[in-house]
């Protein structure tokens, strides 16, 4: 559960911030968020084997081996009180309305007391199981949606079309000061109108009834479906008479929030800890839990936190703390794939603000492709995930990662470590060696600029690493570890790229939906490495046609498209990663991950104290 | 531990003692060599010093910080005499070129903000008048500043930090407790009939102030920078682990202390940030003992024999 | 008096000025602002560069300064871009805790130093002042950040006395007994771990005090008519000897600030220290700024404190 996209805000305890992708399709905040709902086709079965899982003889492990879904054990007593550890090192900011937060922390606190009027399957797709369903027209481009009757607000008031309508003014409103007026909410028709002050109401949303809500959106493509829509509606009666811009900082957000889910805040002690309990008139039905009790774990504590019993769960676990820990006896360890990957990327021209898209410059130190293809063989991922993280990252092949395990093309082996072809590569394209480095074929030196992001420990000794190898096959390549705000802006997140990085090593956490046109479209800021070719800009349109309704076409694209960039490599992924959480004993009915088919009120327990380790 | 800034505490403790200091170095050195618990610390000093300063030379300072995938966090043993850390980079080897970087950046700043501090002492304690004015009042301002918060602001904001950047930074804003004190015991000289004397002879301002005021302070300088020396040892050892010091790749005391932050490291992995408190804790210990002796002997109520 | 009190207020004035403006070029310097963290490829750039625009950050520096300035002296001291809401509430709430927390740092300091500081003085060169002696060295020469840890690992984990995070048990009414015992409770580990330290300054003034009294002749006097001892050290000594330390208190008070930084990161503890932090990685500027401001106006205040107290208890130190 409590699954989030928005790992966006700066966390440094991991290495290079996680970036949100969401794409143009994923429309901000259409957050997959507390309750995701699943198909009962859905991915791994409970398996009998209820211990945590084992490592291999090399003390490695591996996604696979992880359950998604905690194994029941005893039988669940009524009520109860669950406490959730939400690890960060620094407290939550307390935005608390899915249309307004921008943290990663306050979305955990989010999960438990409000969700989105739509779910959706292990493939993203909408479904028609949440508190709304939708019908969509022929064109793709209406959708009428029909709340459920029993949908109210935790203060008694019934749920209304209205709401949500509310919250697509609020969002398009020109003194909203959250980060959701994004592609998506520009694609509802009359949007743009009305942020520019040129109507009064947003044409393309209609009103039908109390329950009954039509929209209808510009542009119809496949990633409309899979998180395109704002599904999250904005209490209308609380919020009427308060001024926009004054909203986000609301008692109403900040110290009362009412939601819709399956528990209510009782008591908020900002920043640190929330105390819920449940709401018996959850739409779903009533809550197991009596309540739960949320707070704010820093990173360097959570160990002993589970150990004690402290803590039941959390909601996210630092990664190299887990082989220590994975013998522990009083928690079951869940495992799934993260919908991110680390790469490096290599500049490739500039950022044209005037035409307001990337100019390739292909005269540019890392233009030729057999450079980059070498430094691609070059680095042993494989050893760096089995080293570093004991095999829960592990080496990463092409751009759509396996948490879209349809996507992602596992016969894709993308370029493997070989450092001899490297070096046979770089002799054949002419880089000579020259003493200890090669110069460029036309024999003047070459040094190369590498930056990377301070941040978790590990990340100055992997971009050393980084380094190391290069030097194996003769390339010169100069480290600067710098922060995190520095380091976008040499990037170039303001179009603004500085001239002297070459290469650079980041990560991106992606969005539900896997078009990559938001990271490497032509006219993507956020397309760093400012690669452009004929044939991608082909590819990433068809990915979005009305063709691409059509599942096993869009298959076929992006498989495409995933080899292209393997044969171009104007960045190369790096790493794949594992998330796991552990999971208490006495905790029923938990899960992660998406398409489990399970929901947060049917979380329990089976005692009235947490187990701590023996 | 992070002691605030130098300034008032020890100038008001210095002041009771100043009017009766002797100038004479021989004093320091004669109560060094009768304190035996000094002695020895300030042995311990110079031999740790010229250890860590000579292996140094030797040691391939690449190599040690040569990231060895498989070596991470092993246990001390004949290869790694204190283990590895997380990148497999030998702790011994680190620790050396650490406490050299340390050291290294704990003189630099005592020397810059000893000079800076003295000529300001002097010069606004032995003019005074508008000159003492202006200069008091550039202390106050620095004084007020917040310290710790200061400093982190500045080295967010230089983009590509160093050891003479961050010396730079720390010494803007470690140097106001020196100036003050010398100033407050310049402005007392400089009413002594000597100096009124050599004054009326023609003797150049330069020439009293080299000749007679700094070497009649000169036991006071000693003994507040050996305290200092220690202060910054400390301050950089607090920013490292505040994740605001020493460049990642420069290994400092500060940055294997910090490693202890990671619950894991701190129960099951000590080799890694041992070494580096102990050593923190015996090298503060010793340059005390030495600058509390140094202060005694200033003091000739409190002086042994 | 009175006099005195107004002429430190007028030289406090351009000394904030300066400080803030020194504050706000840091701030304008640091590379990326409020909205580099915010990178996402959904979000058209051009609606981040509006909002730069909305939010100012694309004038030149003495505009923003001025613009800052003015509504800084009318109490607005903008918003905070991170939490949404106005940076004056938000300090609001957390500025509690770190009071909480320095306050019982510093009485706890002063309960463990007048004892120690006391006994070392009153029998110096005895065993119990060598060992005192010895403890101040020690406290001296740690590094309160390791102490600290090793601390919070041993009772907080290890034995599990205290608690390990946050400032108050999760639920509670505010108000009630329960909640403020629970406060207290949070409190008790992170400020005896910070009093263990930062008190051996003043064992060592108070000490040194105590011995450098007991020679002045108005004891010989006082001894010679006849006192008992108790009431030389209870009625003389100790009045005259604390008369330094109080006057102290407003420089200790600054001396903490330092200190709760290393306390409150240690002991995830959600005070002033884990804000400013927070607010340098975010490039909250607004937060920043004002964090600095405060800490700057309380170091003032705090030396003033102690110079007024200087000054009533003696006569001859005149303020200028």
């Amino acid at each position: 559960m409590l699954n989030h996209r928005f790992t966006k805000l700066v966390l440094p305890v991991m290495l290079a911030v996680i970036v949100v992708l969401s794409a143009c399709s994923n429309k901000g905040g259409s957050e997959p968020s507390a309750s995701p709902t699943g198909t009962t086709d859905s991915s791994p079965s409970p398996s009998a084997s209820a211990a945590a899982p084992e490592s291999n003889d090399d003390g490695l492990f591996n996604v696979s081996d992880f359950n998604n879904i905690k194994t029941n054990e005893g039988e669940a007593i009524a009520g109860g009180t669950l406490n959730y550890g939400l690890v960060s090192d620094t407290p939550f900011a307390g935005t608390l309305n899915f249309n307004f937060y921008s943290g990663q922390p306050d979305v955990e606190v989010l999960g438990w007391f409000d969700e989105p009027l739509l779910t959706w399957d292990a493939s993203y797709v909408y479904t028609n199981d949440g508190a709304a369903t939708y019908e969509v027209s022929e064109d793709g481009r209406t959708f009428t949606f029909t709340i459920r009757d029993n949908v109210n607000w935790q203060d008694g008031t019934p749920l209304t079309a209205e709401d949500w309508e509310f919250a697509h003014e609020v969002i398009g409103h020109p003194d909203y000061d959250g980060p959701r007026y994004d592609g998506g909410m520009i694609n509802v028709q009359g949007m743009a109108e009305y942020h520019d002050g040129k109507a009064d109401k947003i044409s393309g949303i209609e009103v039908l009834s109390d329950k009954q809500l039509r929209i209808t959106y510009i542009e119809s493509n496949p990633s409309l479906i899979t998180g395109g829509i704002w599904s999250y509606p904005l209490a209308k009666h609380i919020f009427k008479d308060i001024p926009v811009k004054e909203m986000s900082a609301s008692a109403a957000v900040r110290q009362k929030p009412v939601g819709i889910g399956p528990f209510k805040v009782e008591s908020i002690v900002p920043g640190e800890s929330v105390v819920f309990v449940k709401n018996p008139d959850y739409w779903r039905g009533e809550p197991k839990l009596d309540k739960v009790v949320l707070r704010v774990v820093n990173p360097s504590n959570v160990v002993q936190e589970i150990k004690t019993g402290g803590v039941d769960i959390v909601g996210s676990f630092p990664v190299d703390q887990f082989p220590d820990n994975a013998g522990l006896s009083n928690v079951e360890w869940l495992g799934a794939v993260d919908r991110a990957y680390t790469y490096i990327g290599f500049k490739l021209g500039t950022w044209d603000a005037a035409a307001n898209k990337v100019k390739p410059n292909p005269d540019a130190k890392m233009s030729d492709v057999n450079l980059r293809k070498a430094m691609w063989m070059a680095v042993d991922n494989d050893a760096v995930g089995k080293q570093f993280y004991n095999g829960l990252r592990w080496n990463a092949t092409t751009l759509i990662p396996p948490s879209h395990p349809e996507y992602h093309d596992a016969s894709n082996p993308g370029i493997t470590y070989d450092p001899e072809a490297a070096k046979k590569l770089l002799d054949d394209a002419g880089y000579k060696l020259n003493g200890d480095f090669r110069t460029k074929p036309d024999g003047s030196e070459l040094t190369i600029t590498f930056i990377s992001m301070t941040g978790s420990e590990i990340a100055e000794p992997l971009s050393r690493y980084y380094v190391q190898a290069w030097k194996e096959i003769g390339l010169n390549v100069q480290l600067e570890m710098i922060e995190f705000n520095a380091f976008y802006n040499r990037v170039g997140d303001t179009g603004e790229d500085d001239p002297s990085v070459d290469v650079y090593q980041a990560a991106w956490g992606v969005g539900i939906d896997v078009d990559p046109a938001g990271l490497y479209g032509r006219e993507a800021i956020y397309n760093f490495s400012r690669y452009a070719s004929d044939e991608n800009d082909r590819l990433l349109a068809e990915g979005l046609s009305e063709k691409a309704f059509d599942k096993e076409y869009r298959l076929k694209v992006y498989k495409e498209w995933q080899e292209l960039m393997v044969q171009e490599v104007p960045v190369f992924p790096t790493l794949y990663r594992a998330k796991v959480v552990p999971v208490n004993n006495r905790v029923h009915n938990y899960y992660i991950g998406d398409g489990t088919d399970m929901y947060v009120y049917n979380i329990a327990v089976n005692a009235d104290k947490a187990i701590a380790a023996k | 531990m992070i002691h605030p800034p130098p300034n008032d505490i020890p100038l008001l403790q210095n002041e009771a003692f100043a009017a009766r200091s002797p100038s004479s170095l021989t004093i320091l050195w004669r109560e060094i060599v009768r304190d035996k618990i000094a002695l020895v610390s300030l042995v311990f000093i110079v031999i740790v010093t010229a250890f860590v300063y000579i292996t140094s030379l030797v040691l391939d300072q690449e190599q040690i910080v040569r990231v060895d995938l498989f070596a991470l966090n092993k246990a001390p043993s004949a290869e790694h005499w204190l283990g590895t850390d997380y990148g497999g980079r030998d702790i011994f080897g680190q620790l050396i070129i650490g406490t050299r970087n340390s050291l290294t950046i704990a003189f630099l700043v005592t020397m810059l903000t000893g000079i800076i501090g003295i000529s300001i002492g002097v010069i606004s304690g032995y003019f005074g008048g508008m000159i003492d004015n202006f200069f008091m009042r550039v202390v106050d301002f620095f004084l007020i500043l917040p310290f710790l918060m200061i400093v982190i602001a500045f080295i967010a904001v230089v983009p590509k930090y160093s050891i003479y950047s961050f010396t730079l930074i720390m010494t803007a804003f470690l140097w106001m407790g020196i100036a003050r004190l010398i100033r407050s015991k310049a402005l007392q000289e400089r009413e002594l009939d000597y100096i009124k004397a050599s004054r009326t002879v023609g003797t150049s301002h330069a020439g009293i102030i080299f000749k007679h005021v700094l070497p009649n302070l000169s036991s006071i300088i000693i003994v507040s920078m050996t305290l200092n020396l220690a202060a910054n040892i400390g301050l950089e050892s607090g920013l490292s682990f505040l994740g605001f010091g020493f460049p990642e790749d420069t290994p400092s005391l500060g940055t294997l202390v910090s490693y202890a932050r990671n619950a894991q490291t701190l129960e099951s992995r000590p080799w890694i940030w041992l070494p580096a408190s102990s050593l923190i804790l015996v090298l503060m210990l010793s340059i005390n003992n030495v600058g509390q002796a140094l202060k005694r002997a200033a003091d000739a109520r409190q002086r042994r024999g | 008096m009175g006099k005195t009190i107004t002429r430190r207020f007028g030289i406090m004035v351009p000394q904030i000025i300066l400080l803030s403006i020194l504050v706000f070029l840091l701030a304008k310097q640091m590379p990326g602002d409020a909205l580099t963290g915010l990178l996402d490829p959904s979000v058209d750039p051009a609606v981040i560069e509006s909002q730069r625009e909305k939010l100012g950050l694309n004038n030149p520096w003495h505009i923003q300064y001025w613009d800052w300035i003015t509504k800084a002296i009318q109490g607005d001291f903008g918003q905070s871009f991170r939490f949404k809401m106005p940076v004056l509430d938000l300090i609001g709430e957390r500025i509690s805790n770190t009071v909480w927390l320095s306050l019982a740092t510093l009485i706890l300091t002063y309960l463990i130093a007048i004892p120690l500081g006391i006994t070392s003085g009153r029998y110096n060169d005895t065993l119990s002042d060598r060992l005192i002696t010895g403890y101040t060295y020690l406290g001296f020469a740690a590094p309160l950040f390791i102490f600290a840890l090793l601390m919070l690992w041993l009772f907080g984990f290890k034995i599990g006395w205290f608690p390990t995070s946050g400032s108050v048990t999760p639920g509670l009414e505010p108000g009630t007994l329960a909640f403020v015992i629970s406060k207290m409770y949070h409190l008790l580990l992170p400020a005896t771990s910070m009093a263990l330290i930062t008190t051996v300054t003043t064992v060592q003034l108070l000490r040194s005090e105590i011995i450098d009294i007991k020679h002045r002749d108005f004891i010989h006097t006082a001894r010679a008519k006849g006192a008992s001892e108790s009431r030389i050290y209870n009625r003389h000594i100790l009045r005259n000897a604390l008369l330094p330390i109080a006057a102290f208190f407003g420089y200790e008070l600054t001396g903490l600030i330092g200190g709760t930084i290393f306390i409150e990161s240690i002991f995830s503890y959600p005070g002033m220290g884990e804000l400013f932090f927070s607010s340098i990685l975010l490039r909250d500027f607004s937060v920043m700024i004002t964090i600095i401001l405060l800490y700057g106006i309380a170091s003032i205040l705090g030396a003033l404190v102690s110079d007024l107290i200087l000054g009533l208890i003696d006569p001859r130190i005149r303020i200028k």
